[in-house]
């Protein structure tokens, strides 16, 4: 198994609909950010970009693992990351 | 003498508490929340629970170590000290009696072992955990300890009173508070409390690493085979080298009963600038030509990630603040293979200073900073002070793990092969080989940096 869609599809996830745990506050930052390490680093590849200019950096935060690197790994600080709400989220089963 | 002080003393409990009239509207106080059911939290709720003190355990997940991930193999004897014979209560994967480095290059290893049936004996060295069995042993211990366990409670704050905590606050959908004399903040590596609170500044890119692991599922026949152990019996491999594609970080490998845990990766500042994340380590890790063998024919069975603070001793934050501390991952009690034993003696010491405080009804940080004294007189504090530079060398020279690798391959594959030339003049062919990769100078320099940082 390669492809990071199809690793992440194995994990268990308990999707909060109603709220958004890692929002970009400000998109223009983005736009501006010559790095989008968002893009690579997430191992789960919650961040995605269409390499359009002026598009927006989508947040598909129901497949995110909670690791947290997103914020530190931004340049521009744009990431906010908070936890799901409890009993949402990730859940792990095999150590 | 003050690491023993505690044991000496004699027991000695709080009376029970009178409940008072409940008011509907008032939060419900507690002697101490602790704020993560991880093996820090969990065990400094146990230990004060045992103490006699009113104990609240919050953890957001819908059970202990659905949250974080990893394989892990527990040092036994340490936990042992807090919880003896715990590996007959708790489920443990395989008795870990082979402990292997491996130096990768791109398609050879030099490898160094060792291997012994004295490891397989009870206090054992060191037991592979899946952490959802682990951490809700953990858990369990505290509940019947008789701390209150929470689970799916999410803290998104901590309340202060003139700069004293005084309770959290939990979000939505609970959207409630509690109190308490003490919080005990154990949330982790990415401890946004603490972060959020200004209490911590140590987060960073550089100090803390991304991981992510897969799980492959084979039968336990194969993994003994492939790995060479008697039925039960575990390996625990850490992996230098090529698998960070020549950064400085590590993979390692724990074997469950029946699937095979692999996982790689560096500092986060690290992935951001080699501009690809920890599942292309690991995928690339996977088809070394060494590993790749050892996991044919398994079934991914879960992939994930998760972050481990690898600041060291300099990135510990001050743990000490009037009415809270912190343990654990929190506190960046993390040394190298080191890290679920040392958050569990850390919650222990908290959960000491926290009966010392309640016992005083003084909760400054004055009295609380017993924690400390405890911790920089045990093995914990100690170890990770001896290790103090080993963070900032990895740092200052980057390409320390894959440049050392690669030159041990390069002189092993020389030194195997067998040339059509005279003995002397081989062994200048595999010198010049061999400082061709690094000149000599700058290995004796590497050499005295390592020396200073293992001398301390």
């Amino acid at each position: 198994m390669t492809s990071t869609a199809a690793k992440v599809s194995l994990i268990e996830f308990r999707p909060d609909d109603d709220w958004q745990h890692i929002v970009i506050a400000d998109q223009e930052e983005c736009r501006r950010c010559p790095d989008k390490n968002c893009l690579r680093v997430c191992p789960a590849g919650v961040f995605a970009w269409d390499n359009h200019p002026g598009h927006p950096v989508l947040v598909r935060y129901k497949q995110c693992v909670e690791c947290g690197a997103c914020r530190l790994a931004c340049p521009q600080g744009a990431i906010e990351f908070s936890y799901p709400r409890g009993g949402y989220g990730v859940v792990f089963h095999q150590g | 003498m003050l690491n023993e002080w505690f044991k000496t003393k004699k027991p000695h409990k709080l009376p029970p508490r009178t409940q008072a009239a409940s008011t509907a509207a008032a939060p419900r106080k507690y002697d101490a929340i602790v704020v993560g059911a991880g093996p820090s939290g969990a065990s400094a709720a146990c230990f004060m629970a045992r103490d006699g003190l009113d104990v609240l355990l919050l953890e957001r997940g819908p059970f202990p170590g659905a949250k974080t991930c990893g394989g892990a193999a527990v040092i036994a004897e340490q936990i042992h000290e807090l919880f003896p014979n715990f590996w007959e209560e708790c489920r443990y994967e395989r008795i870990v009696t082979r402990l292997d480095y491996w130096w990768l290059n791109d398609d050879s290893a030099v490898t160094a072992g060792f291997t012994s049936g004295r490891l397989a004996a009870a206090p054992y060295n060191r037991l592979s955990v899946k952490r959802k069995n682990f951490y809700s042993w953990l858990a369990a211990k505290a509940v019947s300890a008789g701390a209150t366990l929470l689970l799916g409670h999410t803290v998104d704050d901590v309340l202060l009173d003139h700069g004293r905590t005084v309770g959290v606050h939990v979000s939505p959908p609970q959207n409630t508070t509690f109190l308490a004399d003490i919080v005990i903040l154990a949330d982790g590596a990415n401890s946004l409390l603490a972060e959020r609170a200004g209490l911590n500044s140590s987060v960073t890119a550089k100090n803390l690493s991304l991981y992510a692991k897969e799980t492959i599922a084979l039968p336990p026949e194969t993994i003994e085979e492939r790995f060479n152990l008697p039925p039960g019996q575990g390996a625990a491999i850490g992996l230098i080298g090529y698998p960070t594609a020549g950064f400085n970080g590590t993979g390692s490998i724990h074997l469950f009963r029946d699937g095979v845990n692999i996982n790689a990766g560096m500092s986060v500042s690290d992935f951001a600038a080699g501009g690809f994340g920890p599942g292309d380590l690991l995928e690339r890790i996977k088809k070394h030509p060494r590993i790749q063998p050892l996991l044919a024919g398994g079934v991914t069975a879960e992939y994930g990630a998760a972050m481990i603070p690898e600041g060291g001793y300099h990135a510990i934050p001050p743990l000490v603040h009037p009415g809270l501390l912190i343990a654990g991952d929190a506190a960046s009690l993390v040394n190298g293979t080191q890290g679920i034993n040392l958050a569990m003696w850390s919650g222990f010491y908290a959960a000491k200073a926290a009966f010392e405080a309640k016992k005083s009804r003084d909760f400054s940080a004055r009295k609380l900073s017993l924690y400390r004294t405890l911790l920089d007189e045990s093995f914990i504090l100690q170890n990770m002070r001896a290790n103090a530079k080993a963070a900032a060398l990895q740092r200052d020279r980057p390409y320390l793990f894959d440049l050392y690798s690669r030159m041990a391959n390069e002189a092993a594959y020389q030194m195997a092969r067998a040339y059509p030339m005279p003995m002397n003049a081989k062994r200048k062919f595999i010198w010049h080989k061999v400082t061709s990769l690094q000149p000599v100078g700058k290995i004796a320099a590497d050499l005295w940096q390592v020396l200073k940082v293992v001398k301390g």
